[in-house]
């Protein structure tokens, strides 16, 4: 990220405080590199003014003139993408106060992509970004009405890199935001006494979309020198709180996607449900709905496969002259958990500290010998084989991002039922088994461990592997689904349990409902991978809601629907059961055609009510549907 | 009005199918003192009918003057208040309501509206009981805390406030409950009462009714007289006269499981059981009871299957009611009993046939 060519600068006026405070950035900036976009931007003006590059400054005064007496000067600075990378490195390297001109520069951006191919993304994900951008730019803007591309991905996937790798490679202008750096407290007590006003980061966003839409001519102010076309690239959307904020801030991203003239990417950093907080849960997942209502085009990245993210290591390896295992880098590649950033600054760590790496890694098994074994899903013999592994990662530095998965992947994986093609391991297990009781190694981890990377809950697990699991098992083999079966109709015993009716679940017993639920999960997910033991060959699957939930909502409809009826349709003396109802009055009525005026009106009344209600959970289910995700292949 | 309705015999004496509990009960009622009943038997036997000619016995044509109310009910439990919606049935001297409607918060209408209702004492005139009755259907389905609760509403409340209990099975209502009620066993009607039944209406509607159709009805009835009637009336409006030969027809549920028992048969493959799935969904969504689907399901299998199958196949059925009984979502068990049939039945025809 450090050299990002391109940054728009949001400065106040500040000039004269400026050494104190480029001072205590220079002080902080060997720490890391998340505080140092404020400091190096000046640096950056002053490095660009040297170096050929054009420097865009629009003077706002309507804005100053506004508020007080704030002088609010926004520069903006662009570079041309498509100059050389490595001037414009040794350029940024020059600066003082950045030392890592010796050599020990972050390897992420040594080695950030500046071509297609050297991409870790998917190629069809990137043609995809790349014919969007192409038709944007060949045709006249006439032609689209849509201007907006959202890119939406996990973190470290590749989204920025793809957009900048491609807008160079069409020789495109990126006009790009950068979130300004947060105001500290003591900063901000020291500019209210020169008078400027506390501006939020939403603020200048709104401020900086305002003027994107208002000079759409951006490109003019580059002086007509190279007459390139511009991209606008809006990373990183400011951190709302609340809903008023999120609500503004998704009415500003829509006012943009509705009028821009100039191709606009936005890209859209996905957080794992647990990773936010409550508030702030969904605003994300609004304001993408909102944008794509308002027409925006939605390229969705997935986490990287392991093996791009091995080649791309292995590259950096050999470019940087470290001799590494194999072993190690498949070992980073997996524990990154499709995070290419991360995978590289691990690799980074890792190198920094050869005396880490064992001159042969865990006395001379191979990587297949040791997968094999960690995958075991006995967890007897578990117990013995993780020695080694254990072993093993005594001596690793931890690299392994804490992985977490969503819900569809763990699911994923528990459906697919990816084994290894023979037992690579060659080692016994502990027990002898029948041969129709034998099952190959799981090409996975435990499944307990999958389950809490997904926090899995037992019951929807349940519910979402007994809807699909159908559709894997060979159609050969009934004998498959009826194990699945029984191992499903065990897990509803032992969650039926847990249930309120249940007498003697006392609340006292909170452990005892814990336990049952992670026993329960544990057999769910276990029953259906022995169970299926020969998975049909692998294609693409979506994942179904299940239907359960919409057939249980409408039986407590109709049920409600009965007792509300039970006394119009035939008007006794005394109180009906629903079963006799359901079972002998409702179909007799039915043959009767509706005999009774009455009847026929409370039958017309719950079948109507049926009918909405069908088109309610239809509806529902469309919706769900948006939510289902493709299974990964890994 | 339906003729099972019209034609409910109103008092214990025009009782024609369960003479002798009738005439028990009527001894049992004019001795002024009734203890709390329990009425358990198997669905269209008579429960019902039995207990409302009681009432009628009891407290005079007055209590067929009832009225119907949708009352909400805010009960305190503790915490949080509880809104309950419970439907009664009551008139000046009786009050009757399904409290098994309100699922697993059913205690608490045990608990508190029935100490409500039991606490309201009806003024003692002459000629007249100085108690109220509270007549509870589905008693077997209460859960064991409001069971409970029923025992301990019963001792308090004994002086003011007679109950009346109805359920299928007895041994899913708890020993204390049934210890101090007096149990009445409703069996189901044979047959030839059936029959009689039957005819009894004919006559009444002035219609001829074939001795060997009458029959066929029974038989198909099994042993349901409720059914047996509506049965009848249907049959009434498709065909009339009545031939000997006339087709019964099934209730339309009936029909669908037997379509499902021949899906079943035809193909066995986890597609199909997909299909089944969805099938057996459609049913439970028209609050079909799972147990009844199960048990329907079993018999139009067994109905097709060679013999030696048979009690393999009742073992696994019997197995996963079990299951289903003990767990919370049937369709898992259903589906899991489907698998084991269909599992069963390929072995079979493999072995068979080759």
């Amino acid at each position: 990220m450090g050299k990002r060519r391109v940054t728009i600068v949001l400065s106040s006026d500040e000039n004269d405080n400026d050494d104190e405070r480029d001072g205590m950035h220079h002080s902080s900036s060997k720490l890391g590199s998340g505080s140092r976009s404020k400091s190096r931007s000046s640096n950056r003006s002053k490095k660009n003014k040297t170096s050929k590059d054009t420097t865009v400054s629009i003077e706002e005064s309507g804005m100053g003139s506004l508020k007080s007496g704030e002088l609010f000067s926004m520069q903006i600075n662009f570079d041309m993408l498509s100059e050389d990378f490595s001037s414009c490195l040794h350029g940024y390297n020059r600066v003082p106060g950045f030392g890592w001109s010796d050599g020990k520069e972050l390897w992420v951006d040594k080695y950030e992509p500046c071509s297609l191919p050297e991409l870790a993304v998917h190629k069809k994900k990137v043609e995809e970004v790349k014919i969007w951008l192409e038709e944007r730019m060949q045709t006249s803007k006439e032609v689209y009405r849509n201007q907006t591309l959202v890119i939406t991905g996990p973190a470290g996937v590749g989204k920025s890199a793809t957009v900048l790798v491609i807008a160079s490679h069409l020789g495109v202008e990126l006009c790009e935001w950068k979130t300004p750096t947060p105001t500290l407290w003591k900063e901000h007590l020291h500019s209210a006494n020169l008078g400027i006003r506390y501006m939020s980061k939403l603020d200048e966003f709104e401020t900086f979309i305002e003027h994107i839409r208002k000079y759409p001519v951006l490109p003019s102010a580059s002086m007509g020198r190279s007459r390139k076309p511009i991209i606008i690239l809006i990373d990183d959307l400011p951190v709302t709180n609340g809903r008023v904020a999120c609500e503004r801030l998704s009415k500003c991203l829509n006012a943009l996607v509705r009028t821009t003239q100039v191709p606009t990417v936005i890209l859209m950093t996905e957080y794992s449900k647990y990773d936010r907080g409550d508030s702030t849960s969904n605003s994300g997942d609004e304001i993408l709905t909102s944008l794509e209502k308002a027409g925006a085009h939605r390229v969705a990245f997935n986490p990287l496969t392991v093996n791009s993210i091995k080649k791309t290591l292995s590259r950096i390896c050999k470019d940087e002259k470290c001799d590494l295992n194999s072993y190690w880098i498949d070992h980073i590649a997996k524990a990154s958990g499709g995070d290419i950033r991360h995978a590289i600054t691990s690799l980074q760590y890792f190198c920094l500290r050869p005396e880490l790496i064992p001159s042969s890694p865990v006395s001379s098994m191979t990587t297949t010998q040791l997968t094999g074994k960690s995958d075991k899903l006995n967890t007897f013999s578990n117990l013995s084989l993780d020695e080694d592994e254990f072993a093993a990662n005594g001596l690793l530095p931890s690299f392994g991002r804490d992985e977490t998965l969503t819900l569809f992947h763990a699911l994923g994986k528990f459906l697919h039922n990816k084994r290894e093609t023979a037992n690579a391991s060659g080692v016994q297990d502990p027990f002898i088994l029948k041969e129709r009781f034998a099952r190959l190694p799981l090409k996975m981890d435990d499944p307990e461990k999958i389950l809490s990377q997904a926090h899995g809950q037992a019951r929807p697990i349940t519910d979402f592997l007994y809807e699909n699991v159908l559709d894997f098992i060979s159609d050969e083999a009934i004998e498959d689904a009826w194990v699945v079966a029984s191992y499903l109709s065990d897990v509803d015993y032992l969650l039926s349990v847990m249930h309120p009716t249940r007498s003697w679940m006392n609340s006292g017993q909170h452990d005892l409902g814990n336990i049952i639920q992670s026993v329960a999960a544990s057999v769910a997910a276990r029953g259906v991978l022995y169970g299926n033991s020969q998975p049909s060959p692998s294609r693409w699957h979506s994942i179904r809601s299940p239907k359960l939930w919409q057939a249980e909502q409408s039986l407590r409809y109709n049920k409600n629907e009965l007792i509300a009826g039970r006394y119009k349709v035939h008007n006794s003396q005394s109180l009906c059961g629903v079963i006799e109802m359901a079972t002998e009055y409702q179909p007799t009525l039915k043959c009767l055609g509706f005999r009774a005026a009455k009847a026929v009106e409370a039958q017309r009344e719950s079948i109507q009510g049926c009918r909405a209600e069908e088109n309610d959970s239809d509806r529902m289910s469309s919706d769900d549907a948006s939510e289902e995700d493709e299974i990964e292949d890994c | 009005m339906l003729w099972v309705d019209k034609y409910r015999p109103k008092t214990l004496d025009k009782i024609i199918v369960h003479e002798d509990i009738a005439s028990n009960l009527k001894k049992l009622v004019s001795e002024q003192d009734c203890p709390h009943l329990l009425f358990y038997g198997p669905t269209g036997s008579g429960k019902k009918t039995l207990i409302m000619a009681v009432l009628k016995q009891m407290f005079g044509v007055a209590v067929e003057k009832v009225k119907m109310e949708n009352k909400t009910w805010k009960i305190d439990a503790g915490t949080r208040t509880i809104e309950l919606e419970v439907t009664t049935l009551s008139s000046t001297f009786h009050v009757e309501m399904n409290p098994s409607d309100a699922g697993f918060q059913d205690r608490y209408i045990v608990q508190e509206i029935i100490k409500e209702m039991a606490k309201s004492r009806p003024i003692i005139t002459k000629g007249k009981k100085g108690f109220k009755v509270l007549v509870l259907n589905e008693v077997d389905k209460l859960s064991k805390e409001a069971q409970h609760s029923l025992r301990r509403t019963m001792e308090k409340y004994s002086a003011s406030c007679r109950l009346i209990l109805c359920c299928n099975s007895s041994s899913r209502v708890t020993e204390a409950v049934r210890s101090r009620c007096l149990n009445v066993r409703v069996n189901a009607p044979t047959e030839e009462q059936i029959i009689t039944a039957l005819e009894f209406i004919g006559k009444k509607e002035g219609l001829q009714l074939p001795s060997g159709f009458a029959a066929r009805i029974a038989a198909q009835s099994n042993r349901n007289l409720r059914r047996a009637i509506l049965t009848f009336e249907t049959c009434r409006v498709q065909q009339y006269p009545f031939t000997n030969n006339q087709v019964v027809p099934l209730m339309d549920w009936e029909q669908y499981v037997s379509e499902i028992a021949s899906d079943i048969m035809k193909e066995q493959s986890p597609k199909r059981l997909f299909q089944v799935r969805g099938k057996i969904y459609e049913l439970l969504i028209n609050c079909i009871p799972p147990e009844i689907v199960l048990k329907k399901l079993l018999s139009e299998l067994l109905k097709k299957l060679d013999s030696e199958l048979k009690h393999e196949v009742c073992h696994w059925a019997a197995y996963y009611e079990h299951r289903m009984r003990l767990g919370q979502k049937a369709i898992f068990h259903i589906e899991a009993f489907v698998a084991k049939f269909m599992s069963i039945y390929k072995g079979f025809l493999i072995a068979t046939f080759g």
